[in-house]
């Protein structure tokens, strides 16, 4: 299924290719669109901006958003974008495309929310500490006597602690809370179980808790709302039609979760329409 | 190194589209590129959006994509609209000449950065005035 290239004398997958592909050219004429002095150039690498934005879709399996945005922003928005940059800007260059406005301020307010995104990103899905945690617990619970347990996890109660707090760390995971019962559970009983030698709980208890912390890791940062709360069924696409059609499961979804934003968003465009024709009309100005 | 295909790295290029708009949005003077600047942003949060809608099986992201195109088209509408009236009344697309629209209090900004100089007069070949051929001076040397 996944098809492989040779690049450089190591093996990617043609997704991470594709990936990093677009990617790259994303960050680059985003660059250019910010530094370049003439708007035309500006409004060209933004047509690229958007074209690999499109290619970054067709990655995340949205044809349709692809088609939709390479017709709307590339075909129409850049080329009405071009057209007032050519009604306004005959002389050439002006003084304005050759300087900016407070340059080294703009650059850091940038780099600070850039810093801060990233940042929040990796507290969210960084759980590097969390599995080796869980790799030490796996571990711990093939072994065949308490002495080589204790052997594997150190401390007993100090790795219990450190399962402890690197659960606390990841956020949007419901099964958290399960996992951290079990995990005092397992905690309180655990020297009764070692004086008595109870081999299989002792296992048990670590297979446990590996196996859930698995869960928590995998579902850290996806922001799943509560059981409590479910999604509506409606944008889920039914298993047969996952991954193979995107079209029609997206209509369904908007015209049954988002039926009145639907018509809200003609309104809207109705209204963009008229308003844009009022502001530049000069007609009624010459008859006064 | 092989790049792990993940949420978080279409989150970080969404990111990286952000704040490249925010830049451009607050450093650049020209209106058209203001407003690129300020797509870009958007594009940036689509990404986002498609990301968390592959990822989690669930095509509301996508449907949220399609309403930040409707608004997209709408707002570049109306700001090309308002762009063509502003620049028919200064004959400049430079936003600091509307510092007067500022907030009631505020203090203007004044540019610190020089302005660029002149762009040179394109050199063109001189000609000699027409007329009488004026007097050569006499060659010293001779064969």
């Amino acid at each position: 299924m996944v098809a492989f290239i040779w690049i450089g004398g190591e093996i990617i997958s043609v997704e991470s290719f594709l990936f990093c592909a677009f990617s790259a050219l994303v960050i680059v004429s985003g660059v250019m669109l910010i530094s370049q002095h003439n708007p035309v150039h500006a409004a060209l690498s933004f047509a690229v901006v958007v074209l690999s934005t499109c290619g970054l879709f067709l990655l995340q399996a949205a044809p349709f958003l692809m088609a939709a945005t390479a017709i709307i922003y590339a075909g129409a928005i850049v080329v009405t974008f071009l057209f007032v940059i050519m009604l306004a800007q005959q002389a050439g260059l002006s003084d304005a495309d050759l300087r900016s406005r407070e340059p080294f301020l703009a650059t850091l307010a940038g780099f600070l929310v850039l810093g801060g995104l990233v940042y929040l990103i990796k507290q969210s899905f960084n759980t590097r500490e969390l599995d080796a945690l869980l790799n030490q617990a796996q571990a711990a619970a093939e072994k065949d006597s308490p002495a080589e347990m204790t052997r594997v996890l150190g401390s007993e109660d100090e790795f219990f602690l450190k399962v402890q707090r690197a659960l606390e760390k990841i956020s949007g995971s419901p099964e958290k809370v399960g996992l951290l019962n079990e995990l005092l559970n397992t905690r309180a009983s655990w020297n009764e179980w070692k004086g008595v030698n109870e081999r299989e709980k002792m296992r048990n208890a670590l297979a446990l808790i590996a196996e859930q912390g698995a869960q928590v890791r995998d579902a850290a940062g996806t922001l799943r709302p509560h059981e409590s709360q479910p999604l509506s069924e409606f944008s889920i696409p039914s298993a047969e039609l996952a991954g193979r059609e995107n079209l029609a499961p997206l209509g369904r979804s908007l015209f049954t979760d988002f039926l009145i934003p639907v018509e809200l968003a003609g309104t809207l465009l109705l209204v963009a329409t008229i308003g844009a024709i009022a502001i530049t009309g000069r007609r009624g100005e010459a008859r006064r | 190194m092989i790049p792990v295909m993940s949420l978080q790295n279409y989150l970080v290029v969404g990111a990286i589209l952000f704040a490249l708009g925010m830049i451009g949005f607050l450093a650049r003077r020209n209106f058209i590129v203001m407003f690129l600047s300020a797509e870009m942003m958007l594009q940036g949060v689509a990404i986002n959006l498609v990301a968390f809608a592959r990822h989690r099986g669930n095509l509301q992201g996508q449907a949220f994509v399609l309403f930040i195109l409707t608004v997209a088209a709408c707002e570049a509408a109306i700001a090309l609209a308002l762009i063509l009236t502003l620049y028919r009344s200064r004959r400049s697309l430079d936003v600091s000449i509307w510092q007067d629209l500022r907030e009631a209090g505020q203090d203007a900004t004044v540019d610190e950065e020089p302005l660029p100089p002149p762009p040179a007069e394109p050199s063109l070949p001189k000609l000699t005035p027409a007329g009488i051929e004026p007097k050569h001076p006499e060659e010293m040397s001779h064969v």
